[in-house]
């Protein structure tokens, strides 16, 4: 399956990055790595040009929270992303906050799948259980 | 007039630049006192440099952290830059640098030296008559080292690979090559008048698990990228990788082929010296855990026998380290060195050789490129993967290079990509690592690599 | 190889022409009802005959360049990775097309020089469907290529009808690949000058190829600094008689794309001061400091009516204020250019024989005051003699 992932905004965590990457391909995944510093519509129009089954995006200094509004009415304006799993991982949100009231949150911005400061291999077992449910 | 002169004359026509007296500024380099001469430390050979880090927004605190410092007995002065400067955003920094004198609160992260202007800092530089070192990251630094030169600043670090890979996702590469070529170009200029200007590579570069021969072949290069613009005095540098032996030998290596390929370019007047950096990765939150990882680096570096060491603080993992904390380093430093003595000769040749042997290949291969000037064949080679720096978030760079570490804590290379590593050394490398696992764990290996001193 | 120093170099433009020799460069305006060639004969025969047919170098833009219309899946990858090949090779984009949506678009009536199909790396197929052919058929165009996914080229090939297929220009890392786009559109340009009525007369005066004029002044630019003091960042400004080109240092954009040179071409079709005055006017009174700039420079929009050499004077500063800012954060339509990193700005092309270096820096620090807030003033260089032109005339001549 192909994976779109990056991290977004304005952020250059290239480790945790790059560790997202090669833990992907490790499962077997195809990945395609924006890098760092990547805006909303790069992913989409990146998932667009591979035929991407899976969005990942990660966010790491808890600016999501700017742009997580934002991500509906973008997706809407793309007339072939409906089957599109979205996930985001990192640190949602600046300061402290409690994955009760983020997952919500994030979920109602449009994402499938919320991991809050969730470790990496717990986050893609969730990936791979979801992907198992649904498709 | 020369193009050189007539670029610096539209460089130093900017507007943030109170009207720079190159004739004046000649004469206060030719006239400057020794002692803010870096290479002239070198050529004391007395004993390691101790230098920390540190720059602060304002003025007064920049010197407050100067006075700790010389109380600490430190050889070379640091002064880092703040991150507007670095992205030529001048007048953001201008803006910073009010706020941050107007309210005691520190709105920017170094040292705003454009804004401050020469004809300021240069009181601050005289006055402790130290060498001083600028630490930026900048890939267009044009402006910022022509004021730092005639501030009195006399070593220049940076270059244009290791200060772009590691900060940048799409600053064109090909334009820091040319951007970095006039500073080199104006260190040399310089360097005829006093003693010599340093120039120092960063080799840290990611600091996540670069493997030395990656490091050396890129100090190597920005080493004959600046001999050849006529500079004189060079400093190559790496840092702590995490394994002794593996310093020790990187150490070695580096030294003998800085010489060796130096001298291929007819540069054998120019004096080369070594710099370590201690540990640049993830630190320990436990103070005295962070003291103690700082000590053992003091250390490697006298084994590797380095000419200066770049020192961090107990408070690394915190945040930006306050003035006494960071005077603490230098004095605890300064102390271990002292104490130092008898230290063995440690040699390890087959290390030596797989090392020598993969920087040779590597080299070999950017010198093949076809491209007709030293600058195109390096910017080509990273284009195509021959040059691959793990962990860089710079578009053109590949990111097919995989390493991890052995029992010892050496760093090897289980995944060469398009890098030309020779396949006796490879194998070699592959063969120190436990390599039948699955991915899965070898990635967890990664993460733990990474985070080895926390 | 012989040197350029007893070679004639011609620039053919939509409004003046230009003639140039080692000891002197000669600027005409075209007279509309001569061909190209009568009336440079009428003009300028003493010099012309005394060279020989293989010492004369032509280049030409006076068929105002060809024109593309690019079909792509998105802005950030297909779209803007063929506007950008398209542009270094002198090709003016006249509209791109998100496939997607394309059932949305007009069609332009005007005839397209070539029509560009690209999309999708090469492990994703089946993007474009029957609406692409829809689309196509009520098109007027010359020519078309293909430059997408794999896959689909072997299908798009059989229902369009002359359709090249090329290399996909995005790779599977999703990086651009120029070469092969870049080659064709740059051979298809070359082909459409000597393929112009007008121009094939030339042949009758030269032995050599003609080329395109964007073409020339591109393969300048590396050695611009061994004429002039310039210093990177710049940018380089075409004002002409139907477009303005503008060249600039690739590092006042921040883009993800790796390429070949260090300079990126873009082009405003509507932007020139003779043939498409009144659509620069039209754009100015849609800019709210036009206004202001017109009070500035002491005269009223009356100008716009006159026809003086104080308006044409007005009109090309206008034009410069305009074209900054298209590239400004002021107008996001098009590339933003970081323009307070820029250290020079080139100027070549009629305007220099008009404008003074005050007229140009009263307006471009009109520019940086009004929309930037800044004092920021790069140095303003002149290329009145047209030697950036030369520089790249001779950089061919000297590789022939």
């Amino acid at each position: 399956m192909k994976v779109v992932t990056g991290v977004i905004g304005n952020d250059i965590h290239v480790v945790a990055n790059r560790l997202m990457d090669l833990s992907l391909n490790a499962r077997g995944y195809e990945v395609f790595n924006l890098g760092v510093n990547t805006y909303l519509e790069e992913f989409f129009d990146a998932v667009v040009e591979t035929g991407a089954e899976i969005l990942l995006i990660s966010s790491l200094n808890g600016e999501a929270e700017g742009w997580g509004r934002e991500v509906k009415l973008l997706k809407a304006k793309y007339k072939s992303l409906d089957n599109l799993t979205m996930m985001i991982g990192g640190n949602l949100t600046v300061g402290s906050g409690n994955a009760e009231d983020i997952v919500p949150r994030y979920k109602n911005y449009g994402f499938d799948l919320v991991c809050h400061q969730v470790d990496l291999n717990t986050g893609l077992d969730m990936l791979e259980t979801y992907i198992q449910e649904h498709r | 007039m020369s193009q050189l002169q007539e670029e610096r004359e539209i460089i130093l026509g900017n507007e943030n630049v109170d009207s720079f007296d190159f004739d004046e500024v000649r004469e206060f380099v030719k006239g400057a006192d020794e002692n803010l001469f870096i290479s002239h430390h070198f050529a004391k050979k007395g004993k390691m440099l101790v230098q920390p880090r540190g720059g602060f927004p304002t003025y007064e605190k920049q010197y407050a952290l100067y006075e700790f410092f010389v109380d600490a007995n430190v050889d070379v002065l640091p002064l880092t830059i703040d991150s507007n400067t670095r992205l030529n955003d001048y007048a953001t920094a201008k803006k910073m640098l009010r706020l941050s004198e107007a309210n005691e609160v520190d709105m920017l992260n170094g040292y705003p030296l454009v804004n401050h202007g020469y004809r300021t800092t240069r009181k601050m530089m005289t006055h402790f008559n130290h060498p001083v070192s600028l630490r930026h990251g900048t890939p267009d630094a044009r402006l910022l080292i022509e004021i730092a030169i005639a501030s009195g600043i006399f070593e220049i670090e940076g270059g244009p690979i290791t200060y772009l890979l590691p900060y940048s996702k799409n600053f064109p590469l090909d334009k820091a090559f040319l951007y970095w070529k006039y500073v080199e170009r104006v260190c040399a200029d310089y360097s005829t008048l006093n003693k010599p200007i340093n120039r120092e590579s960063f080799g840290p570069l990611t600091a996540t698990l670069v493997p030395p021969s990656i490091t050396i072949v890129i100090q190597l290069l920005e080493m004959l990228l600046s001999l050849e613009e006529g500079v004189k005095s060079f400093s190559v540098s790496f840092a702590q990788q995490g394994s002794m032996i593996q310093d020790i030998v990187t150490g070695t290596v580096t030294r003998k082929l800085a010489e060796h390929y130096a001298a291929q370019i007819g540069c054998e007047d120019a004096v080369i010296n070594l710099v370590y950096h201690q540990w640049m990765g993830a630190f320990p939150m436990n103070r005295d855990s962070a003291d103690q990882l700082i000590n053992m680096s003091t250390v490697i570096a006298s084994m590797c026998g380095a000419d200066k060491i770049i020192t961090k603080t107990r408070e690394e993992a915190v945040g930006i380290p306050t003035k006494e904390a960071n005077a603490q380093t230098v004095a605890n430093t300064q102390y271990t060195l002292n104490i130092l003595s008898g230290l063995p000769a440690v040699v390890d040749e087959q290390e030596e050789e797989i090392l020598t042997a993969e920087v040779h290949a590597i080299m070999e291969a950017v010198f093949n490129d076809p491209a007709d000037t030293l600058w195109r064949k390096v910017f080509n080679s990273i284009k195509n993967g021959i040059i691959d720096v793990p962990f860089s978030p710079h578009i053109i760079n590949h990111n097919k290079m995989i390493t991890i570490r052995d029992p010892q804590k050496n760093i090897r290379i289980i995944e060469r990509g398009n890098v030309p590593i020779p396949d006796h050394c490879y194998e070699y490398e592959k063969s120190c690592c436990d390599l039948n696992k699955d991915t899965t764990s070898i990635v967890n290996d990664i993460i733990h690599d990474i985070g080895i001193m926390q | 190889m012989s040197t350029s120093s007893d070679k004639l170099l011609i620039d053919i433009g939509s409004t003046y022409f230009k003639v140039s020799t080692k000891e002197s460069i000669e600027q005409h305006f075209r007279d509309f009802n001569k061909q190209i060639l009568d009336d440079l004969m009428h003009k300028c025969s003493d010099t012309v005959q005394r060279f020989e047919s293989d010492d004369i170098h032509i280049c030409s833009s006076a068929n105002g360049g060809l024109s593309t219309l690019i079909i792509g899946l998105t802005h950030s990858y297909s779209l803007k990775y063929a506007t950008n090949i398209a542009y270094n090779a002198g090709i003016n984009v006249i509209d791109s097309i998100i496939f997607q949506d394309i059932e949305d678009y007009s069609i332009p009536s005007d005839l397209i020089d070539v029509v560009i199909i690209v999309g999708g790396i090469d492990s994703n197929g089946g993007q474009f469907d029957e609406r692409l052919d829809n689309y196509l058929e009520k098109l007027n165009y010359s020519n078309i290529v293909y430059v997408g996914n794999g896959p689909d080229a072997m299908g798009l090939a059989s229902r369009i009808d002359k359709l090249l297929v090329l290399p996909n220009v995005i790779d599977n890392r999703l990086h651009i690949v120029e070469k092969h786009l870049k080659e064709y559109l740059t051979n298809l340009y070359q082909q459409d000058i000597e393929g112009k009525e007008d121009i094939k007369d030339l042949y009758k005066i030269t032995g050599n190829q003609i080329y395109s004029t964007p073409y020339v002044v591109n393969k300048s630019l590396p050695e611009i600094n061994a004429t002039f003091s310039v210093t990177d960042p710049f940018i380089l400004l075409d004002i002409g008689g139907a477009t303005t080109d503008v060249h600039y240092s690739k590092d006042l954009v921040r883009d993800n794309i790796v390429t070949e040179q260090g300079h990126d071409r873009i082009v405003f079709k509507k932007l020139g001061v003779f043939k498409s005055r009144e659509s620069l006017i039209f754009t100015a009174e849609q800019n709210e400091f036009a206004y202001e700039l017109l009070m500035h420079l002491k005269v009223t929009e009356s100008i716009y009516k006159e026809n003086s050499e104080r308006a044409t004077k007005v009109i090309m500063q206008l034009a410069i204020f305009l074209v900054l800012c298209e590239m400004s954060h002021y107008r996001t339509a098009n590339v933003t250019l970081k323009l307070l990193a820029m250290n020079s700005i080139v100027f070549t092309g009629g305007i220099t024989k008009v404008l003074t270096v005050e007229d140009i820096e009263d307006v471009v620090a009109f520019f940086y005051r009004k929309i930037l807030n800044s004092d920021h003033k790069p140095v303003t260089v002149l290329d009145a003699n047209y030697d950036i032109w030369t520089i790249g005339a001779k950089e061919y001549a000297s590789c022939q």
